[in-house]
């Protein structure tokens, strides 16, 4: 869930809540000071009738009007409670309207000045009132909607403006990569996010700067690591020329030779894997994956042939794509290499070229492999000596550098397929 | 002929010096950039080897110095940086050819043979070991005058036996000869077995002089008997 929506949901229960306790607290307020206005005018009224009735006793007859009616009718002194005023609410015909309409009334005991005691009924039509609180309920209800309206839409808004500096910081880490930091453009006046910005910053350069250690630190150390390595097989080199040389001793120097091999082909690698993540292959040209990948298994057909590996091809399609074309011979020439090593003796290769696939399957004694170590840097799952465990790192270095997907199937076989872009 | 090693580095120098000389090379060498500016001024020879990191300057400038004092001298680079830029600038700058360490030393041998012959011959350029001449340029094969068909990776095989000639060779030496570096499963290298019997048959059955005898399980050595 987005903050923005979040915090707008978390402001509208309450808000529903207190602005309709307002708004009924509101009406309440309202309705009861319009009950007692009409109660007022009741009482003034009856007031005014009582005070006439009591001057001249020739008033003490009904009176109906059109708005307000009153009835004065005479009581026997034991039901006469002089302190009692009572209103309820009636309804009454009107002849014209033909329909009944709404009334308050005030019923009340009074003495007049011939000792006789009388009720007195005064209606008072509150017509006007019902629609005054219609109008009131309707208002309240529309300014209700409206308030909420408001308050979430500026929320909203102010949100946003306010929030701007955490989504372009957001925005930046999504976009940002040791490799290349771009430098995290947001000004603000904020202190907050000021600091945020600062904070991410220095964390960035920091991890770009551990980024660019690292891979130098396996750049020099290769670097470094050249010379000797050759001087350690050049010295071999001549001592196995050496003719006092026995054949014990030229066995020794095989087996010394074998492991400085993979030495310097890990030291190789490692180099290859630098050079890549430095962008040291920028020029690109068409090739024919299908093309390079026939190619490489011809290369290898007197390898395959001294194991009995049968290599079957199936080519839908060249699939040319523009990239560098040492890397694309690399990539390719590491997963044939590695669907033959780990090979049996008189198993089986497939070589499957589509638009925008090449795949590559193998027979093999291993079972299925661990797909999260397999493209790690010395991930290796088997114990071969003669593997250096950077075969497939490298491919999928060469991989990522082309957005191309590269994955991997356990199907009785083991796959590699290569997906590219359309 | 001689050959001028540039190379800081103490041990691979004197290794390569000591592998020159038994191919009978006169040998000089230098192990830094005023040293090498100075014999180059001075002197002239068939081949530089050079190492382009040295301490006191570039090995670049130096090709640029020799270029500048018009001398043809032919120089093989050396360099632990295996940068296409590098390779490009070094070639531009007039150098022959280029070689990443590490490197066998029997390819550095064959390079340089290549470079001089090349050079001597300001045409096309033939190897020759008996009655066996290879042109590495156009990929063929002639014993006696007669041409020998051979494939793509005979002919890689038979071309390092010849521009090494009785010089002992490793299989893993050969192997990446004609497979590049790709060649790396130890195990695998049983089948450069096959592939020299294959040649040797074929150059026996050619009439070639020069055999390639195979020494123990090391590797193989082309020797003329006769």
């Amino acid at each position: 869930m987005k903050l923005n929506q979040y915090t707008l949901r978390n402001l509208l229960l309450p808000l529903l809540l207190i602005m309709a306790v307002w708004a009924l607290g509101f009406y309440s307020l309202v309705l009861h000071e319009v009950n007692d206005e009409t109660e007022d005018t009741l009482l003034n009224y009856k007031e005014i009738i009582i005070k006439h009735a009591l001057a001249d006793t020739t008033l003490l007859k009904d009176d109906v009007g059109l708005m307000n009616s009153y009835f004065i009718r005479e009581i026997p002194a034991e039901q006469a409670d002089l302190s009692k005023d009572v209103f309820f609410d009636a309804t009454k015909y009107i002849e014209i309207e033909r329909e009944n309409e709404p009334i308050r009334v005030l019923r009340t005991h009074f003495l007049a000045s011939n000792g006789k005691f009388y009720e007195l009924t005064i209606e008072i039509s509150t017509l006007e009132e019902e629609d005054l609180k219609e109008t009131i309920l309707w208002s309240i209800l529309g300014l209700y909607l409206l308030l909420l309206a408001a308050i979430l839409l500026v929320t909203h808004y102010v949100f946003r403006k306010s929030f701007r500096p955490l989504y372009s910081i957001l925005d930046w880490l999504r976009s940002y990569h040791p490799t290349k930091p771009e430098p995290l453009l947001n000004a603000t006046t904020i202190d907050e996010f000021n600091t945020l910005n600062e904070a991410f910053s220095q964390a960035a350069q920091r991890g770009a700067a551990i980024y660019n250690q690292q891979k130098q630190f396996v750049e020099l150390a290769s670097h470094e690591l050249q010379t000797p390595l050759a001087v350690s097989m050049n010295k071999l080199e001549l001592l196995s020329e050496d003719p006092d040389c026995t054949e014990a001793q030229l066995t020794e120097i095989t087996d010394i030779r074998r492991t400085l091999r993979g030495l310097i082909k890990m030291n190789k690698s490692l180099l290859l894997l630098s050079r890549i993540e430095n962008n040291q292959f920028p020029e690109t040209q068409e090739v024919s994956l299908a093309r390079i990948a026939e190619e490489v298994v011809a290369d290898f057909a007197e390898v395959f042939a001294a194991r009995e590996i049968r290599v079957y091809t199936m080519k839908e399609s060249p699939l040319i794509r523009q990239m560098n074309e040492s890397l694309a011979v690399t990539m390719i020439t590491n997963l044939v290499k590695n669907a033959f090593v780990h090979n049996l003796n008189g198993g089986e290769i497939y070589l499957e070229t589509t638009d925008r696939q090449l795949i590559l399957s193998n027979t093999s004694e291993n079972t299925e492999l661990n797909r999260e170590r397999l493209f790690q840097r010395f991930g290796k799952q088997s114990n071969r000596p003669d593997s250096t465990g950077l075969g497939l790192a490298v491919v999928k270095s060469i991989a990522d550098l082309y957005g191309i997907e590269v994955s991997y199937n356990y199907n009785g076989k083991h796959q590699f397929a290569l997906t590219f872009e359309l | 002929m001689k050959i001028l090693v540039i190379e800081d580095e103490d041990s691979l120098r004197e290794v390569m010096v000591r592998s020159l000389e038994k191919e009978r090379y006169r040998v000089e060498w230098a192990a830094d950039y005023p040293a090498a500016l100075w014999k180059i001024n001075d002197y002239q020879y068939d081949c530089i080897v050079l190492d382009i990191m040295l301490p006191g300057g570039n090995g670049l400038s130096l090709l640029e110095e020799l270029k500048n004092m018009r001398k043809r001298d032919s120089v093989i680079i050396v360099s632990a940086k295996d940068s296409i830029d590098d390779k490009v600038r070094g070639l531009d700058l007039g150098a022959d050819d280029y070689l990443t360490k590490p490197f066998h030393l029997a390819e550095l041998n064959a390079r340089i043979k290549s470079i001089i012959r090349r050079k001597q011959q300001d045409g096309e350029m033939d190897l020759s070991y008996a009655n066996i001449t290879v042109y590495p340029d156009r990929h063929a094969v002639y014993i006696d005058g007669v041409e020998l068909p051979l494939n793509r990776k005979e002919f890689a095989l038979l071309y390092y036996f010849v521009a090494n000639p009785e010089r002992l060779l490793s299989k893993d030496t050969l192997a990446e000869s004609v497979w590049g570096d790709y060649i790396d499963q130890a195990d695998s290298f049983d089948f450069i077995y096959s592939q020299v019997k294959n040649l040797r048959k074929k150059l026996k059955t050619a009439g070639a002089q020069p055999e390639i005898k195979a020494v123990y399980g090391f590797g193989y050595k082309m020797i003329n008997e006769e």
